[in-house]
């Protein structure tokens, strides 16, 4: 399988410790790429180098085996880009901002503009100013996709997306790669990363730290879980139960963490009497942390 | 809100306002014996000349009071003409603060960020006033050091209480401007309701000035407050109760802009229409002229190019009609009259050149500048870089961004050639129109050496490019007008851009200085390719 995007030593410094540095990664073709990490890690860096609109102070990238920086147009021509934020296109309408961006582009398919904003739900008739956050996000997705480009590179995409819409990006980002095109995604939202991608990179402090499939991904995941109980806290039993972890107790609350799902811990609470049972997804951040402590 | 953010909210205010009011009322007072002469007598028979060029005006500003002296003088051309000025930036500034950053998110950012919009109009309005005032100071201060500098020391007390009533001015337009605004849902919508209830009150006034009628509501205008102080004039008197009644105006206008402010959501105005219902669109705009190089970015600013072509064109045929009046000011003031009889050809071909030109350089490096803003502008709003993320070289960007100001500077400049080759037959004017066809070209090679030089600022570091182009801008026109009073050596007047233009619609060609301009524009926009293809967009 040819590579989509190589990057090689790819380092861009602002000083301070700020910045990307020494990045060595590989998409392949067809492949869906997520690209993880807190604010501020590095993510909208790399994707504004592998668009040729910063220039790395060492390294180098290559999309299809063009250099992004030199051969920058050759490879915006392949390219469907999302940015993190959409620019202020003031009174300009909906359909007017396509046909501006996509005039530069040296042509539009318009039957692909039509079956885009339907099946996103967006009316290109209203003026740019007057679009929520969540539809300028589906502007931007209407022009990432529209000319059914090769490479996507799509920074945080479902920002701002309803529910409804986020699936309706998931089934166009497997309509690409089911046609053979490649997709990176940049997200801090792991949930969203396991719904549309095949593998992984983790991205920290300017650093890639993790490039894993979506079978370790899975590994990495766990809930965090709190439980009120109404009578003896079975703290002993829940530290024993299988694919449990850091127990403590504070009075009638027990919080712990759940990997491989809650038959260890529902075993082992089985015989108590539960006052109120939260669990919730950590943020990735709480990840990371739980990762590099094991 | 932090004082630096809003100085930078107000910053093109700020700085045109600075250079203008400071040079123009500095140049003004301190060339008065220049244009007057010397002695009391040629002063006196200036200022009968002022007197009857002043009743031609009556319209347009106050009768002169004591032109002949420099202080009377100041008065009638200098804060004659920033009641205009400031009230119309008073205006916009407070049109901008509510509807422009409305649009951009701005207002909303901040109210979330906990400030209430009572504190937020409050913190806006006091800075505004704050920063006028010292603009208002300033500006008094270099007519103190203008007449110094003309040898008539100005009364310091007079100029306070001028100073006072043009401050009291502004900040009356800006709370009207506030109120306005609440009213409204945008800023175009805003500006131009705004603009026109400014008209209608300096027409009140000018009514009343210019016939013996006074139109009812005149007292209600804030031009007429203000024009019932004249104390920089010597025996003028400073209308404390005026004064006071504008100060209260703006803070009238302010509690209900307030209101409205607080009772209205963000993002729509008062008066709210109700949109009809239209039926959703799900297409790509099927505009050609949005897909054609150069022509998708004309089509998108078409309303501000034909305003500055109308705007261009009157201005045109405004010159071609005070050509006459200028003659006859000239031949009757003893002191200009020599500059008539040294003149080359005829003497209101010359006039209409001499004024018609210098109107048209300053107007075409106003919008080259304004150009170069807004390409600064797309740097940092994120534009430039969703342009480039479509196959579209850097140095592409930057001809587009080229021609399209060539286009418009062309069709700026020989609208008003036409307008004024229309109008200066039945004026009795005589334009030869070779030459006329000769400097309307040239036009656009002088605005290119601006936008050139922008180029490069922009491409080099877009946050200053603005501040140091129209520095270069009102430096290069200072040199051009003070050159030749101080006699300074022909390669000290050539670093002047609007020097190198020449005046070719009396003379030759200057070829050396079209040769100049062109060499700038070249290495100009050669540069800023180089340094723009090099430099990290957007960081």
């Amino acid at each position: 399988m040819t590579s989509a995007i190589v990057m090689h030593g790819l380092t861009k410094d602002y000083g301070s410790g700020h910045g990307l540095f020494d990045l060595d990664l590989e998409v392949a073709e067809g492949e869906v790429f997520g690209f993880l990490g807190p604010n501020g890690a590095g993510k909208t860096t790399t994707i504004r180098l592998l668009m040729g609109v910063i220039h790395a102070s060492a390294g180098a990238a290559a999309v299809f085996g063009l250099d992004c920086d030199r051969e920058s147009v050759a490879v915006k021509r392949e390219v469907g880009y999302l940015p993190g934020e959409l620019p202020q296109f003031g009174g300009m309408r909906g359909s007017e901002v396509v046909s501006y961006l996509g005039g530069m582009r040296g042509g539009i398919d318009r039957s692909r503009v039509k079956e885009l904003s339907e099946r996103l739900e967006l009316d290109l008739g209203r003026r740019f100013r007057e679009y929520s956050r969540g539809n300028k996000q589906k502007l931007g997705l209407v022009l990432a996709f529209m000319h059914s480009p090769r490479l996507l590179i799509l920074d945080e995409p479902t920002s701002g997306l309803d529910p409804l819409n986020q699936q309706t990006f998931q089934r166009l980002v497997g309509e690409a790669t089911a046609a053979g095109g490649t997709v990176f995604l940049s997200s801090h939202v792991l949930s969203e990363v396991e719904e549309t991608c095949s593998r992984v990179g983790i991205i920290r402090e300017g650093r890639l730290v993790s490039d894993m499939t979506m079978d370790k991904v899975h590994e990495l995941r766990f809930h965090e879980v709190v439980i009120e109980f109404g009578g003896d806290v079975p703290d002993a039993a829940v530290r024993r139960a299988a694919g449990v972890a850091d127990v403590s107790v504070e009075g009638s609350r027990l919080t712990c963490t759940v990997h491989d799902g809650f038959d260890g811990l529902l075993s082992a609470i089985s015989g108590s009497r539960v006052v109120d049972m939260v669990s919730r997804e950590p943020s990735l951040e709480s990840i990371f942390l739980s990762y590099y402590r094991t | 809100m932090p004082p630096r953010l809003l100085l930078r909210l107000h910053r093109i205010g700020l700085i045109a306002m600075s250079y203008f009011g400071i040079f123009y009322v500095l140049v003004n007072s301190a060339a008065f014996p220049l244009i007057a002469g010397k002695t009391r007598a040629s002063q006196e028979a200036f200022g009968h000349s002022i007197t009857v060029l002043g009743a031609t005006f009556s319209w347009l500003l106050p009768t002169p009071v004591r032109p002949d002296t420099s202080a009377g003088y100041l008065q009638w051309r200098g804060y004659g003409f920033f009641a205009i000025l400031f009230a119309a930036w008073g205006l916009f500034s407070a049109c901008g603060a509510v509807r422009r950053d409305e649009d951009r998110g701005l207002v909303e950012s901040w109210l979330s960020s906990g400030i209430s919009r009572l504190r937020l109009l409050i913190t806006r309005s006091l800075f505004f006033a704050v920063l006028s005032a010292e603009i208002v100071t300033l500006t008094g201060a270099a007519g103190w050091l203008g007449c110094l500098i003309a040898g008539t020391p100005l009364d310091v007390a007079g100029l306070v209480g001028e100073s006072a009533a043009l401050w009291a001015l502004t900040i009356a337009s800006f709370g009207l401007g506030l109120l306005v605004s609440q009213l409204v849902s945008d800023f175009r919508t805003a500006a131009s309701a705004g603009s026109a209830l400014l008209v209608l009150m300096f027409l009140l006034d000018s009514i009343g000035r210019s016939s013996v009628h006074r139109a009812p509501f005149t007292d209600l205008s804030v031009f007429f407050l203000f024009n019932q102080s004249n104390a920089v004039a010597p025996g003028g008197t400073f209308a404390a109760l005026a004064t006071i009644v504008l100060v209260v105006v703006g803070a009238a206008a302010f509690v209900m802009a307030s209101l409205g402010f607080v009772r209205r959501d963000i993002g729509n105005g008062l008066i709210r229409t109700r949109p009809g219902r239209m039926a959703e669109v799900h297409d790509a705009s099927a505009n050609p002229l949005l897909r054609l190089p150069i022509v998708r970015g004309l089509w998108i600013r078409r309303l501000g190019s034909l305003s500055w072509t109308v705007g261009m064109a009157v201005t045109a045929a405004s010159v071609v009609l005070l050509v006459n009046i200028t003659a006859t000011f000239f031949a009757s003031t003893p002191t200009l009259s020599p500059y008539l009889r040294g003149l080359p050809g005829d003497v209101h071909t010359v006039l209409l050149a001499l004024i018609w030109l210098s109107f048209a350089q300053a107007l075409v490096a106003i919008f080259a500048i304004t150009c170069v803003s807004r390409w600064s502008a797309d740097d940092s709003s994120g534009v430039l870089e969703m342009q480039l993320a479509e196959p579209l070289p850097r140095w592409g960007v930057l001809t587009e961004r080229a021609v399209e100001l060539t286009v418009t500077v062309t069709l700026m400049s020989f609208v008003a050639m036409a307008v004024i080759l229309a109008l200066a037959p039945a004026e009795g004017i005589s334009v030869d129109v070779g030459r006329m066809l000769s400097s309307t070209a040239l036009l656009v090679p002088f605005a290119l050496t601006f936008a050139a030089v922008g180029a490069l600022l922009a491409g080099w570091r877009p946050r200053v490019a603005v501040v140091t182009l129209s520095t270069i801008a009102v430096i290069s026109y200072l040199v051009f007008e003070l050159g030749p009073l101080f006699k300074w050596p022909v390669w000290a007047d050539n670093l002047s851009v609007f020097q190198l233009y020449g005046t070719p619609l009396i003379t030759p060609v200057f070829v050396g200085g079209l040769v100049a301009m062109l060499a700038i524009v070249v290495v100009g926009f050669g540069s800023a390719g180089v340094v723009l293809a090099r430099r990290d967009v957007a960081a």
